[in-house]
């Protein structure tokens, strides 16, 4: 092949659009590490190959803000329960292979309260947020897959999501 | 924290899902309409990020749970014995049994209009496209009439519907409920009507009533509630009109038998209100855990709740 790779053409883009980068991780709260944030942002694009990618901009975009909501679930971390829950679930080196009976029962019934949170939702919300969040179907799919608007299907996950902000909420305080 | 901060928050929440959502589709391109809202208030990222990570950590959680399996899209019921177990974390609520959309009949409105009806079922919502930037979003307990030749028209039977309506001068959107004609001025705007009871709150940009008669012009925060003839104004929070989409109502001395309706409306479980006990109710609930058990209105808004035959009166305590 003698086009350019993906990567290169990402490349590039990052090198155009360096400054909307930037001013879009200081809107996103980064602060003082948008730059180190920003050469974040540059060594995943080098270490991923995410084949052509149609419009750059967004494309980074979104791996920026992916960055963003990353970085701030490791600072939650320091919240203990979070902790216990990442170490149940982890396949990462140097955690813990074997949590404890504990731990397990508490990550069960965190899954189930979550599950329960979906189930209040009414079915079509539920199966659109498994189908959208779990299984990575795109909201234009699941709405042709469910029979419905593409408003609807959004209209569905926004209220999953507040739904779910809810539960995190009184989980985190509790 | 005073009730207006919690207004603010409760609005905020609101936007940061819809934002939540919008980036995680592939081919989101408004990237610049979402940095705007960040730059807005600092407030929204930490929003935001509160939000994807809850999502984030509850699809993680949801994806290690037991399969579900997913109901068909013409959902029919003969499956539910051979999943039972599974099936019960998805089909326990009462919404399944609205889901069914009551349907869409076709109805000639003399030679000019080409009108045909949608209706939600008790606790159902629905949201309608009606033409690019154009949408209605029915509540619970609707019934609309809607053109097919003109999509800036619209009835309201009877029922709540929200409307965000992008303007066009040259095609004003006209929304008919009984006697009064309200006519759009770039808008979002939640309209209730029940019998001769009119109710109509602007979120944004302006909504005109009864051009030919009052010809009143109302505002972002304008209520308008016109009632055998009598028309006033007050004010409501912009960030609580249409809000009943995200499953939340609001009551500012509402009356009772306001408050039954509304919530028969979003839970699809019958309330009304006892004869002759006269009361102004305020306070602001979520529906989810009133459909779960119609008891707890009572202990959320201060009401007695006796369950009288397939209906829940409310009353005082």
């Amino acid at each position: 092949m003698t086009s350019p790779s993906p990567g290169a053409g990402l490349e590039a883009a990052f090198l155009a659009h360096r400054d909307a980068l930037l001013r879009f991780l200081r809107a996103r709260g980064a602060g003082d590490a948008a730059e180190d944030l920003l050469h974040e942002v540059w060594l995943r694009i080098q270490a991923s190959t995410p084949g052509p990618v149609a419009s750059p901009l967004p494309y980074l975009m979104r791996m920026a803000d992916l960055l963003m909501i990353d970085r701030y679930r490791s600072q939650r971390q320091a919240d203990k329960r979070d902790r216990d829950w990442t170490e149940v679930h982890s396949d990462l080196a140097g955690v813990s292979a074997e949590p404890s009976p504990e731990r397990r029962a508490a990550a069960a019934q965190e899954a189930a309260a979550v599950l329960r949170v979906l189930d209040r939702l009414g079915p079509r919300a539920a199966s659109a947020f498994r189908r959208h969040r779990i299984d990575g179907v795109a909201q234009r799919e699941v709405a042709s897959e469910l029979g419905v608007s593409l408003s609807t299907v959004e209209s569905d996950l926004r209220i999953a999501y507040r739904a779910l902000g809810e539960w995190k909420e009184r989980r985190d305080e509790a | 924290m005073t009730g207006k901060d919690t207004m603010r928050d409760d609005a905020i929440r609101d936007q940061a899902a819809r934002w939540a959502v919008l980036t995680g589709e592939p081919g989101f391109e408004d990237w610049e309409g979402f940095m705007q809202w960040l730059e807005a208030d600092p407030a929204h990222a930490r929003a935001y990020d509160a939000v994807s990570a809850a999502v984030a950590q509850a699809a993680e959680l949801a994806a290690q749970a037991p399969e579900p399996v997913t109901p068909a899209a013409n959902d029919d019921d003969t499956d539910h014995s051979a999943h039972a177990a599974p099936r019960r974390f998805w089909l326990g609520s009462a919404v399944a049994a609205s889901l069914a959309v009551i349907g869409s009949l076709w109805v000639w409105h003399g030679s000019s209009r080409d009108l045909y009806t949608v209706e939600t079922a008790p606790g159902q919502m629905r949201s309608l496209d009606l033409e690019n930037g154009t949408r209605v979003d029915l509540a619970g307990a609707t019934v609309i009439r809607l053109d097919r030749k003109d999509a800036r028209y619209a009835e309201l039977d009877t029922g709540q519907a929200l409307f965000t309506v992008r303007h066009d001068a040259a095609r004003p959107f006209h929304v008919e409920a009984g006697d009064a004609t309200l006519v759009d001025l770039g808008t979002v705007f939640d309209v209730t009507r029940e019998g001769a009871h009119l109710s109509v709150g602007v979120a944004e940009g302006a909504v005109g009533y009864n051009p030919k008669a009052e010809n009143l012009r109302l505002a972002p925060g304008d209520r308008l509630v016109a009632e055998a003839g009598a028309v006033t104004l007050d004010k409501v929070p912009a960030s609580q009109v249409g809000e009943w989409r995200e499953g939340r109502l609001t009551f500012d001395a509402a009356p009772l038998r306001e408050v039954a309706d509304r919530l028969s409306r979003a839970t699809g479980i019958a309330f009304a209100a006892r004869p002759g006990a006269e009361m102004a109710i305020s306070g602001s609930i979520l529906v989810t855990p009133v459909r779960d058990d119609p008891q707890m209105i009572g202990a959320l808004l201060g009401l007695d709740v006796r369950r009288e035959g397939d209906r829940w009166m409310i009353g005082k305590p």
